[in-house]
């Protein structure tokens, strides 16, 4: 196994004073803190923190760690000396998700709980871990209710004590009309209960995958309609997609870009009926002019008296 | 297998049950204003989903970071603020790109 330099991970001196690598640790608590945390490995990262933090703020186990530390050399990899034995082993049980390092120097199942002095089976009854995963859901998918297969990993505990991850394929059944960041239990879903406790919950959290035509703003979508110039202009009819099929919008003349016209009930569904569709309009103009176009666009360019900068002129 | 769904509502004590925190705790999170469920008093109190999770993360934050109820008040408030603001970003950088080619 590998070995972990606690001193390192906190970023603190070996002669450090116990008020320095708390305030390290606190530092990187926050930091690291899956719920406060971006980091795409932020829960790793404050795991193996709270670790070195359990073992250097402790006056004993610290010296043990140094005796250890001593004789581990770095880069390779690590085997406790032969016939090593902490004064912790088979005393403590330790609260918190250890490695197989930590419990090779202090003992422990390197697990929640799962105590040493577990000798005889379970020693005792503990609820399993909720788990929570993400569910991407399409658009189109949540417009009425249907099922979903997910896949999650749960920890599991062997007979050995050892935790293991095990894959878990489940068919959800997902109401109509779920929104992003909303979450949905699933119970007794998570990993299994020890002794005769119950088995943790299953918590999924809807994420609305982002759609290549439609933006999501609460229960309404927004679709972008390009319109070439003389269609803004004179007005027109456009085919327009929606999350189930197509309606003919009429777009008045003399539009603008950013105006914004509502179709009713095309949105997303909500628990009462369906949002809006607003569609967006957005003047483009050709990549490439022909001839005859440039003669008529000069024309334009000679009657019209339209002056696109007028509030320049009044500064 | 097909897993049913609990969308419904937790009592104050099946909250603590789904949480497995002690009744004292939630006390203090609710005290605190850090989740307000509907009702006046404990035994009426109704908690949604949403207010699970944040129970469960303000302890969290609690137990992990050693911060105390209204420091964890505030912060659950600034992280929301902070998870808002961006997605509320992202949506809009996602509709400028619609209109400004990248």
């Amino acid at each position: 196994m590998e070995f972990k330099d606690y001193y390192k991970i906190l970023g603190v001196e070996t002669d450090a004073d116990i008020k320095a690598i708390k305030t390290a640790y606190r530092k990187l608590a926050r930091k690291y803190h899956p719920d406060v945390s971006t980091e795409n490995d932020a829960e790793a990262k404050f795991k193996e923190v709270s670790e070195a933090y359990e073992v250097l703020k402790d006056t004993e186990k610290r010296a043990e760690f140094d005796e250890i530390r001593q004789y581990g050399a770095h880069g390779q990899r690590f085997q406790p000396p032969p016939g090593w034995q902490s004064a912790h082993q088979g005393s403590e049980q330790f609260e918190g998700d250890f490695s197989d390092f930590f419990s090779s120097i202090f003992g422990g199942g390197g697990g929640r709980g799962a105590g040493p002095g577990a000798d005889s089976g379970f020693a005792f009854n503990q609820k399993g871990q909720d788990i929570e995963t993400e569910l991407p859901i399409f658009l189109e998918d949540t417009l009425s209710a249907g099922s979903q297969t997910i896949s999650y990993t749960l920890p599991r505990r062997g007979d050995d004590g050892r935790v293991t991850e095990v894959k878990k394929t489940l068919n959800v059944k997902i109401p109509a009309g779920v929104s992003d960041g909303e979450r949905i239990r699933l119970k007794g879903q998570g990993a299994q209960g020890m002794g005769s406790g119950a088995n943790g919950d299953l918590y999924l959290r809807i994420r609305l995958v982002p759609h290549p035509l439609f933006d999501v703003e609460a229960h309404n979508l927004i679709i972008t309609v390009p319109l070439a110039p003389w269609e803004a202009a004179l007005g027109t009819k456009v085919e327009v997609p929606t999350l189930d099929g197509k309606i003919n919008l009429s777009i008045p003349g003399n539009s603008q870009t950013g105006q914004r016209m509502r179709v009713k009930g095309k949105g997303l569904a909500r628990k009462d009926g369906f949002g809006d569709l607003y569609a967006v309009l957005k003047i483009v103009m050709p990549a490439k002019t022909t001839e005859d176009a440039k003669k008529l666009w000069q024309q334009l360019a000679t009657t019209a008296t339209f002056d696109p900068r007028a509030e320049w002129s009044n500064s | 297998m097909m897993a049913s769904l609990e969308t419904h509502y937790f009592s104050f004590e099946e909250l603590c049950d789904v949480t497995e925190l002690s009744s004292h705790i939630i006390i203090e999170v609710v005290e605190h204003g850090i989740v307000e469920p509907e009702g006046n008093d404990p035994e009426t109190w109704s908690f949604d989903m949403q207010m699970v999770t944040v129970t469960k993360k303000a302890c969290r934050l609690h137990n992990d970071l050693g911060i105390d109820w209204s420091g964890i008040a505030l912060a659950i408030s600034l992280l929301d603020e902070v998870e808002q603001l961006r997605s509320e970003n992202e949506k809009l950088a996602n509709r400028l790109k619609r209109f400004v080619p990248e």
